[in-house]
């Protein structure tokens, strides 16, 4: 199915928008679909684009899993070098990120850590087979961090800011990876600003997920 | 001697790419050797992917609706307000009723799954994606439908092959789930 299905999706979106825009500002989501298909046909150029996009929200979520921050760099770099790898094997039919990386490097930090396990038990570190193993580009890498009711208490917290505070809060977060200047250009406002609306709004939804639940 | 610890703004700095190398080459490097601050680092990333989470999951609100010919069409605006999870559309119908601008705005109940379309044809569907948290995801799923979308700046044409393609229509949408 993707064939055909992606050699529709991939046409490109004629916009009678002012030539003083370069595309990449107005739709850095917009160009994701034509990046990956780029990407998947061997594009380096296309992977440099996608990975500078993506690469701090992978060190990220490695982070985020108790990654030493020197590790989630290393581990970022092999997720992205994985990746390219099974591009060149014929073995990735789909490239959505950033799931696909941060299925990827969260294998990695699982394998990682099933070393370092391993290797104080019999200090030897053996080369487990999974380290070969290409992620499958089906699975999706999300993982729910959040209870439901932690959930609609960030979205009632959210609900609550101003509009417009909101949406540079969803433009920052919605997976697309806008840098904080492209946000700004979006919305009209300065990066400073808009970093500082962004720790506004992180520092509500802190405080409304980190309630405790009455009983 | 430890550099001085890290303070939570700055590991929020840190992770929103907001500090300047050397700051995050000398944050980094305090983290490697004190326990305490490599958990704070943690958290305010763990924070990250879960704002993440919470906007992805975050109820759009329904984009509004301002088709590119208004004034010269009847306009049925299916407004999803209610139904969040849908995209509304507008469809400009290309038939033959009143012009009224008055009908305009008029949203159609949610029993009508948010589309109304005239049986006649020719037909022009628009989507406008005016705003701006969602434009991305509207105009992406637009695009993936073959719709005519709306921007500020004119109206952009998309290839509309939703009823010929003879693809299954999950097919299409069922690539690329679209948070609205
Ligand atoms: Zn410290």
């Amino acid at each position: 199915m993707s064939a055909a299905v992606q050699g529709l999706r991939m046409t490109t979106l004629r916009l009678s928008k002012e030539a003083d825009e370069p595309a990449e500002a107005t739709a850095p989501g917009g160009d994701e679909a034509l990046l990956s298909r780029r990407a998947l046909a061997g594009d380096r150029a296309a992977w440099d684009v996608l990975v500078a996009r993506h690469h701090r929200r992978v060190v990220v979520s490695l982070l985020a899993r108790g990654v030493r921050v020197d590790r989630a760099q290393e581990l970022a770099q092999e997720t992205w070098a994985r990746l390219i790898q099974q591009q060149q094997r014929g073995l990735l039919t789909e490239l959505r990120l950033p799931n696909l990386a941060l299925t990827q490097a969260a294998f990695l930090a699982a394998d990682d850590a099933r070393r370092a396990r391993r290797e104080s038990i019999t200090g030897a570190v053996d080369e487990l087979p999974e380290r070969h193993h290409p992620v499958d580009p089906s699975v999706s890498a999300e993982r729910r961090l959040l209870s439901e009711e932690q959930l609609s208490r960030a979205h009632a917290a959210l609900a609550q800011v101003s509009p417009s505070a909101r949406n540079v809060f969803l433009l920052a977060c919605d997976g697309q990876e806008l840098p904080h200047a492209e946000v700004a250009s979006r919305v009209g406002l300065s990066v400073q600003r808009v970093r500082q609306i962004l720790c506004e709004v992180r520092k509500k939804l802190r405080t409304a997920l980190e309630e405790e639940p009455h009983a | 001697m430890l550099k001085p610890h890290l303070t939570r703004d700055a590991a929020e700095q840190y992770i929103l790419g907001a500090l300047a190398p050397e700051k995050a080459a000398s944050l980094e490097a305090h983290t490697l050797e004190c326990e305490p601050c490599a958990r704070l680092l943690q958290e305010e990333a763990l924070l990250s992917e879960q704002l993440e989470e919470v906007a992805s999951a975050f109820p759009r609100e329904a984009p509004v609706l301002r088709p590119a010919r208004w004034d010269t069409r009847r306009v049925a605006v299916g407004a999803a307000l209610a139904t969040a999870a849908s995209l509304a559309l507008v469809l400009l119908s290309g038939g033959q009723r009143s012009t009224s601008p008055d009908a305009i705005a008029t949203p159609t109940p949610p029993s009508l799954a948010g589309l109304e379309v005239e049986a006649g044809e020719p037909r022009t569907i628009v989507v406008a994606c005016p705003d701006l948290a969602t434009q991305a995801s509207c105009t992406q799923s637009a695009e993936e439908r073959g719709l005519l979308v709306q921007y500020p700046w004119g109206t952009g044409e998309v290839p509309r092959y939703e009823a010929r393609t003879g693809l299954p229509e999950g097919a299409l949408s069922a690539r690329r789930p679209v948070s609205l």
